[in-house]
């Protein structure tokens, strides 16, 4: 995965936090990061340069990376609409994975995060480009899909069990099951 | 900066406004084929469906460069963020010092019955930030003291009334943060963990 010239958008409230996630972008070869603390700074930023992907937390102030997701994606005339938007969450319960997804996120990624499941989660993004669905209710990434296993990394283990989708509210998931979250509506399960 | 225009090349954008027209065109088709369809439906008993949805690929220009060759290899760029990490950790026992104060500080002024508006929301910020960093480089006792003082507070309504189980976390983030103690693992200490269970287990049932 090439990172170069790409400009990465870290939306987080934590100056600690963003100085991490830009550390190990850089490690993966970026060279263009920029850093926000809340959604104000993330339009802002959008209205002033193109971004190339936005990587979001959940709890991003005032209102919420999801809220703020779903104003990115349901504005018709925003050149960001299609943007890929990482969420990051420390909450991974089954019902807050879900939201995400339906809010429009690419993908969720679980904090505390690593560096191997931040780059395989932006490589899934590169190498896997979704379908968008425009429809009454929802503007986003097809979530009807499967993932085999990250280009080049680990994927999924083989003794792993396909995720069961239940009641609103639960422990919290692995990062696996949250990739897996996403193919649940293609496998009938939601 | 001009919109529309990449910082970089300064020329027209290729993939999003191509998508933008595309999702444009997509809205346009959808309308018409949707109201047709919405003329047929007998009034009464069900809600006339909207328009049907439309599906059409996406090409970002995040995906058409991320894609191009020259770029660092997996392990290489793995390793070479665990090395920015790893560089991080001088610098981060500073800061767990500085927060872990600032958090006690805070605490003790509201027990003692001083104003602090806004409080509960700076210990859940500071909390989740703990949490979190301490998790990303690997300093597991505090993550996990960090975790439990956030789903602590997540829980509760009325957060002087459980303004002892608060000071609990406080006193053990205190322990953690010690040098003999900030690299250890929850297993290593389980007295204190069971212990953190049983209180947050106790305010959230």
């Amino acid at each position: 995965m090439n990172l170069r010239d790409l400009v990465i958008l870290v939306a987080d409230p934590s100056s600690y936090i963003s100085m991490l996630i830009h550390g190990m972008l850089r490690g993966f070869g970026s060279n263009k990061i920029l850093e926000v603390r809340n959604s104000n700074g993330v339009l802002q930023t959008l209205m002033g340069q193109k971004i190339d992907i936005m990587i979001c937390d959940m709890h991003l102030p005032p209102h919420g990376g999801l809220s703020l997701t779903r104003a990115i994606r349901g504005k018709t005339d925003n050149e960001h609409r299609t943007m890929p938007i990482l969420i990051m969450s420390s909450d991974s319960r089954e019902a807050t994975i879900k939201r995400a997804r339906d809010a429009g996120g690419n993908m969720v990624i679980a904090k505390p995060i690593s560096p191997s499941s931040l780059y395989d989660r932006l490589s899934w993004i590169a190498f896997n480009p979704r379908k968008f669905v425009d429809t009454e209710t929802y503007f986003g990434p097809d979530r009807r899909f499967k993932i085999e296993g990250y280009p080049g990394g680990v994927g999924r283990r083989a003794g792993d069990k396909e995720v069961e989708i239940g009641a609103e509210s639960g422990p919290a998931l692995a990062q696996d099951d949250i990739d897996n979250l996403f193919s649940s509506v293609q496998t009938g399960k939601d | 900066m001009a919109k529309g225009k990449h910082p970089k090349s300064g020329t027209q954008k290729p993939g999003p406004s191509t998508n933008a027209a595309k999702t444009n065109a997509a809205k346009s088709d959808s309308a018409k084929s949707g109201g047709a369809k919405s003329n047929s439906v007998k009034s009464g008993k069900r809600r006339p469906p909207g328009p049907p949805a439309r599906i059409f690929p996406v090409e970002t220009r995040f995906q058409q460069l991320a894609r191009r060759t020259g770029g660092v290899p997996r392990e290489q760029a793995i390793e070479r963020a665990q090395s920015a990490l790893e560089e991080a950790k001088p610098a981060y026992e500073d800061f767990l010092e500085r927060e872990v104060a600032g958090l006690a500080d805070l605490v003790r002024t509201v027990e003692a019955g001083n104003d602090e508006p806004g409080w509960i929301e700076t210990v859940t910020f500071r909390s989740r930030q703990l949490r979190d960093s301490a998790g990303s480089l690997g300093y597991e006792l505090v993550a996990f003291i960090a975790g439990s003082l956030c789903e602590l507070l997540d829980s509760i309504e009325d957060s002087s009334e459980y303004m002892e189980s608060i000071v609990c976390h406080i006193d053990a983030l205190m322990l953690a943060r010690q040098r003999s103690y900030r690299r250890m693992r929850p297993e290593q200490v389980p007295e204190l963990t069971r212990g953190l269970q049983r209180v947050v287990k106790h305010v959230t049932i």
